[in-house]
Formats: structure tokens, sequence, C-alpha cells
């Protein structure tokens, strides 16, 4: 890539790092980041203020079935207004990605309304201690009953919730054996929700009746908990699950095995995570410069991330556009820069399904592994997808992010003409200075050449600069970030 | 059992109708109101969703008997796409409002589709969602027109008459107003909700006093959503945001607070009767176990009992109120004691 938009390099930077953190940055939040600085922008991201999303009781009241969540749709949706109104949207990219690796479904547990407390807990807890994490998470009614722990008996264990943090959660295959996973099993026992048999044969049914999704509170039941010694992963003792996270998090295979999803997540693609117990990392500095900050922070999350943003293999020309947009990343991103929800829509059903269609549906990930991403993202229809919807939204000039770019360009050009190669520049810098190849450049300007000098005064040339942004939004380009 | 505090009026627990009927038939799915009719005939206004159904006005009675479903979702005459309030006239005409659609629908006593007015705008007789509907003491239809933060008045049959009310929160301003009522002296009561207060007005809209700050204690409220006003005055609102109904007297001294106390209703039993492995898990189930959260709306979400989303009261005789909730599809029973 040797074409930059005409924004200096640490504009360039901060753009970068609110793609990788965030959904992208309109042109206005670009250059209030850019007088804090790439560092005190980091600062911000750690230190955020209040999201000032869209308020819970204007989506309750004009959308009662996003305050019920019973069905996808409408749980999905609420997360879209926060995720699309937010000023806080590093909160909702950490809920993604642990969303993406603790993978739960609403396709099995059914109510949305579990669904969306895990994911407030993603938000609170997501930057913090793995371990407290860890805790939460399996304390969590949505992961208890999605990965039947509920029927995790001290004299009868069901090894899926066991399994499954040690395969999936947090150390990868081949770092345990498995005699631990059933000691780990037998150390979970008792961990349950309230009224376990009727939640969980409505869950079975597929039923709200009678009145509706009851929602799932967590409950440790002694009598139920295996109180007998166990051995796991080399250590003896009376251990329940918090001994069991305590284990885990101590263990060098867990901070590594953390540090390639956050690599994968906020870095670069990396390789579908069953290749990796046979595949090394793409760049194991990389994955050791985090594991030094997990284990010198009390195994923090934030300070992992934080040693990367400072990082000059961040930073670096390689890892910039170095990711395939996840189809949430690009519905919400596109929807931003378009001005995002004022009000309560029927339009946000449309931007949920639109995630689905590419591969991404909210709460309901493709299976216990999470969305593989990378490659994964793109097929002949999802591109399609991709491409209409980034188009259609960028496309409507009554839009406010698309209404403030063109009365942009108009300021900037105040006798009128504005030539093509200047249209294209100012197009790029403000959706946020993206950059473009040489020949995919060449294209849009021979495009905009078509159209000759345009008056950004006028309606005419309002519709020319519409057209131009929605060139842009369909490039390879735009589905990277 | 219904949580009391006070020591003048009471109210108890008695009764639930009701049953989450996503799919149409017999109960209701995110009902946002509820009317008597003057033969005593219950009408849920089921608001529904536009995936799984559920839309209609459904009909039935104190004795869980079940008649009939009026509407259906669409913007055909007589349907509706995000029906808010429904409301009786003198002669048992039915009128509707929907917030999508900024019309008011007319039914006949019979049911039939009559007529429907209204347009989006913010001029006079043009609406920017229509919300809560009554009439006033002369037969005359108020509106709240939600969204231009006022409250608009018509004859039945459609004419502009006038209207009070603008943005703010001083008297006589709204927040986004929802519900509106009329009480049997004809004072005009509206839940001006995102003010956190209940606003009375006379006959002819002047400001007489408001009730309420931003709250969870006695007497505050989080978003009130509606209000009913008995025959000796006795005010009742739902509490939308603290997910409870409190009730005052004709002077606003605080009565009593309910959380609700639902039970299984004779729709429910039935299914459960007829659900053998439900109804073996549901032996054992605790309606109010101990919870690690304190925020009402999650609370309720968790707890099959309480009020989950109260939206409207409806008196139903000298002694008995109706109180719907959208979250559990169904309405309690409770009576002045």
């Amino acid at each position: 890539m040797t074409t930059a938009a005409k924004s200096g390099t640490d504009t360039e930077l901060i753009a970068h790092l609110l793609r990788r953190t965030g959904f992208g940055a309109t042109w206005e939040e670009l250059q209030a980041a850019a007088d804090l600085g790439y560092e005190g922008t980091i600062d911000l991201l750690f230190n955020p203020g209040d999201p000032e999303s869209m308020p819970s009781d204007i989506i309750r009241r004009y959308h009662p079935d996003q305050s019920i969540t019973q069905i996808a749709p409408s749980s999905g949706s609420v997360w879209m207004y926060r995720m699309s109104t937010t000023k806080t949207p590093f909160e909702e990219k950490i809920a993604l990605f642990w969303h993406r690796i603790f993978a739960t479904g609403q396709t099995k547990l059914i109510q949305g309304k579990v669904m969306l407390t895990q994911i407030e807990m993603f938000r609170q807890f997501g930057l913090g201690s793995f371990r407290d994490l860890l805790v939460q998470l399996s304390q969590n009614p949505a992961m208890i009953l999605w990965l039947d722990n509920q029927d995790n008996h001290k004299d009868n264990i069901n090894e899926n919730y066991g399994r499954e943090i040690l395969e999936l959660f947090a150390m990868g295959v081949g770092n345990y054996s498995e005699e631990d996973i059933k000691e780990c099993s037998r150390a979970f026992t008792g961990w349950t929700i309230a009224n376990m048999p009727y939640m969980s044969i409505r869950m079975r049914n597929n039923t709200l009746r009678p009145y509706g999704y009851v929602a799932w509170q967590y409950k440790f039941d002694p009598e139920d908990h295996d109180e007998g010694e166990k051995t796991f992963l080399g250590e003896t003792g009376n251990f329940n699950g918090d001994d069991i996270i305590d284990i885990i998090c101590k263990n060098p295979a867990t901070a590594r095995f953390i540090a390639r999803h956050l690599y994968h997540h906020f870095i670069a693609d990396e390789l579908p995570v069953p290749q990796w117990p046979f595949e090394g990392p793409k760049d194991p500095e990389a994955i050791e410069l985090m594991v030094d900050a997990y284990f010198a922070n009390n195994y923090s999350i934030g300070a992992m991330l934080r040693a990367v943003f400072e990082s000059d293999m961040f930073k670096s020309e390689a890892t910039q556009y170095a990711r395939i947009k996840s189809p949430v990343e690009l519905v919400v991103g596109t929807l931003r820069l378009a001005g995002g929800f004022d009000w309560p829509t029927a339009d946000i059903f449309k931007a949920t399904a639109a995630c689905g269609f590419m591969g991404q549906a909210l709460l309901a990930p493709v299976s216990v592994e999470g969305w593989m991403g990378g490659d994964d993202w793109i097929s002949t229809g999802s591109m399609v997808q991709r491409i209409n919807f980034a188009s259609a939204t960028v496309g409507d000039p009554t839009k406010k992010g698309i209404k403030s770019i063109i009365d942009q360009i108009s300021d900037r050009h105040p006798r009128g003409l504005v030539t093509p190669k200047a249209l294209v520049d100012e197009c790029l810098e403000l959706l946020g200075s993206l950059r473009v190849e040489d020949d995919t450049k060449e294209g849009i300007v021979t495009y905009a050449m078509e159209q000759g000098d345009i008056d950004p005064r006028t309606d005419d040339g309002a519709g020319k600069i519409v057209s131009v942004l929605q060139l842009i939004v369909s490039t390879r380009e735009y589905q990277l970030v | 059992m219904a949580t009391e505090t006070g020591s003048k009026l009471g109210l108890e627990y008695r009764d639930t109708n009701g049953f989450g009927a996503a799919q149409g038939g017999r109960g209701y799915y995110l009902p946002v109101d509820l009317a008597v009719r003057s033969d005593g005939r219950i009408y849920v206004l089921s608001r529904g969703d536009a995936v799984q159904g559920g839309n209609g006005i459904k009909i039935t009675d104190i004795n869980h008997n079940w008649f009939e479903e009026i509407s259906s979702r669409g913007t055909a005459p007589g349907q509706f796409i995000s029906a808010t309030a429904i409301a009786f006239d003198a002669n048992d005409r039915l009128f509707m409002a929907d917030e999508a659609l900024h019309r008011i629908t007319i039914f006949d006593a019979d049911h039939n589709y009559e007529s429907h007015w209204g347009s989006e705008g913010s001029g006079d007789g043009e609406f920017d969602g229509p919300s809560g509907i009554a009439f006033d003491s002369d037969g005359n239809l108020l509106v709240v027109d939600d969204k231009n933060q006022r409250i608009q008045r018509y004859t039945p049959d459609g004419r502009y008459l006038n209207s009070f009310g603008s943005i703010g929160d001083g008297n006589g301003e709204f927040s986004f107003p929802w519900g509106v009522t009329v009480a049997p002296d004809g004072v005009i009561y509206v839940a001006d909700w995102r003010n956190d207060r209940i606003q009375r007005f006379t006959h002819e809209g002047n400001f007489i006093d408001a009730c309420g700050t931003t709250g969870h204690g006695a007497g505050q409220f989080n978003r009130p959503a509606n209000v009913a006003v008995d025959d000796d005055g006795n005010i009742f609102v739902a509490d939308w945001g603290n997910q409870r109904v409190q009730a005052f007297d004709k002077d606003w001294n605080f009565q009593t607070s309910i959380r609700g106390a639902g039970e299984l209703s004779k729709w429910a039993a039935e299914y459960i009767d007829a659900n053998v492995d439900e109804k073996q898990a549901r032996s054992t189930f605790d309606p109010y176990p101990e919870l690690d959260v304190d925020d009402p709306h999650e609370v309720s979400a968790r707890t099959e009992p309480y009020f989950w989303d109260p939206v409207s009261i409806a008196l139903y005789d000298a002694t008995r109120i109706l109180i719907l909730e959208t979250g559990r599809h169904r309405f309690q029973v409770y009576e002045k004691v």
C-alpha cells in the first residue's frame, strides 16, 4: 500500500488504533483524538467515560420486544444499538472479542436476556484480570446452560464445561490431560442456577409459556459439590472451581493461548484455532510481549493490549490493514460513519440481520469454537452482502454522517469546484483517513473524472460525492481493518 | 403476596389473567394497554412483534373466558404496526392509537372497522407518535402526541379541537409523555414519562399540580407509563421503570406500593397440566430465588410473580384494578382494602 490520504502520520496511526479498538472513526472523532495524540488516545481508551449510547429506557419503550429480548433479532438489536451509538466503542470491541472466544448462543439457550447479561459481564470484566473473568464466566448462567454444567453432579460428572474451559477458553489442546478434564469438572460440580430443573426443561422444550422466559440466576449448591481431593495439572487439594482457575491462570500455556487470540483479533489474522497445536504463532515476539505483560500485571488483559498498542509492531506498516473486517465490524463501522441512530427505528433490525447474512449473527455463533474469522468471512455471497450494505448505507445523503462529509468538502471549496483527484483524496480522508492501493485509487479517480469537476454546494455535487463514497466502501481495502 | 406499605389504602392480590401467546390464540404477547367495556369484557392490546406475531386486540373477562381477537399487524384499515393504546367511548366504540402509522383507528361496538384518521407531522391535527388516549368528560378524545410533547383533543370523528403542552420540565411541559387518563371529576392526568412525574390538568388543559421526582422511594418515579383514578380520587401509577405500582390519595399522599404477586392463571395452569415434564419440574420451582442483582428490570426478569414492565392500569369495578405487564403477557387483579 503506497497511497496515503493526506493526513499526517500520527493521524493515520490514530486512525489505525481506532479501527482496531473500535469501529473506525469519523473525521470529527479523528480530529478530537489527534488533539490528544497517540498516547493520549490510548489513555482515553483505558479510562473511558460514559458510553452515552442510546438510553435503554428509550429503546425499551419504543421496542417492547427489546425490553424482554425473547427472540434473537430483539436481543441482537439491543447490542447493535449500543455498538452503533456508544462513545466508548473499545468496550464493545472487547465484548465482541470475548463473545467470539467464549462463544455462547441464543440458538440453544433460547432467551436473549441471559445472553445480554453475559455481554454486559464482558464489558465489565473483559479488560481486567483473566482470573476474575474466568470466575465470572464459570458463574455465568448462560455459560452454565450452554455447556451443561447444570448436569455436572458430584456423583455423576458432566465434562462439557470442564473440557471447554481448558480446550477452548483458556489453554488450548495439548496442555492438559483427559484426567485433568475430569478433575476440573469435579471442581465445578454444584455451580448451577436457581430452579435448575424447571429452567432447564423449558430451555429444552423451547417454550416461552406460560409467562415468557424467566432469566437465570447463578447458584452454588454445596450439596452437589464434590468436596473430595483432586489432582489437576500436577497440583493436589480439595479444589473448588476458583482454585482450578488459579492453577489455569498461572500456567504459561494460558498466557500464550490468550495472547494468540488477542493477536488474531487486534493485530492480524491468525490460523484457525484448531491448527494452533500444530503451527506456531505468526509473530512469536508479539506473543511474548503480551505474555510478559500478562504475568507482570496480575493476568491483566488490558495490560496485554496496552503493551501491543504501544509497540512498534502494532504501529508498523505491515500490521495496518492486516485483518479482514468481521461482519459486525463492517456493519457497525459503516453505520457509525453514516451517523448511527438518533432514535429507535425499524432499521435496527435490518442492520442486525445484515450481520447474519454476512456470516456473523450476533449472539448466535456458529459453534462452540465461535467464528474462525480471517478468510472465512469472505465468500461470493458475503461479499455481495457486504458491498450492498455499505454502499446503501453511505448512499443516503440525508444521514448526518454523510451530510457532514458533504458539508466538509463544501466548506473547503467555497468557490465550488472540486477536481476529481481532490474529491477522491478528501473522501478517503473524511472516511477516517482511509488508505487504498494505487490501482484502486486510480480506478476511483477514473470514475470521478467521468463526472468531471463538481460543485459540492449543489444537490448534483452532493450526489456525485455520495457516489464516490459508495465506490470507496465497495473496495477491497474497505473490507480490511 | 403483595408488598404493602402505608396505612390507608391497601392493594391485595386476587388473580392473574394471561398466557404468553406469541403465535396468536388465547393469551397475549407484549401487551401494552387494556380497557374494560361497559359490559365488563376486558380488551387487551397485544402489540406483538414483527417476527413472531401475537398482534391484535384480545378479548377476555374477569372469569378467564376467552372470546375473540380483532385487528392484526399491517397497514391496511383496521390493522396496526405499533399500537400504543385503546379506549372506549360512551357508545362502546373502540379507539386505537398507532405510533408507527400516526393514526387513530375506530371499531364499532361489533368490532367492525369504522374509520381511521391522523397523519405524521407537527401541525394541528398531526401526530408524531400518538401514545396514550382517553375520553374527556365531554366525550372528546385526548391523544398524547408523544414526540410533539403535547396533548391534543379531537372530536370522536377526528376533528381537531385544541392542544396543550410543549417540551420541557416546567409546569405544563412534557418530556415524552406516555399515558393519559381522565378522572371521574374530569381532571386530566398525564404520565410525564421522562420527567418522572404525573401532571394534573383541568378539563380545559390548565396545569393544576404535579407529583413525583426521579428515584426509587415512595412518591418517586422511574419513567411512569400510565395512571388510573377511582371514584374516591385514589391514584394508581404504573411506575414502569421501578417495576411497581404506587397508590396515592387525591392529595398525593402515598398509600402503598406493590411489586406484583402473579400466579399461574387458569390458562397457564391448563398448559402446565397438559405438559407433564414441565409440571413435574415446576413442582420444585421457587418463584422468589435469592438474587445477586438489584436493578428492578433485572429483578423482574428473574422473578416470575413480579411485575415486568407494568405498563397500564384499568379500573374494573369499585373495588378491583387490573395491572397489565408487557413482559409477562398477563394482567394481575388487585382489590382495594
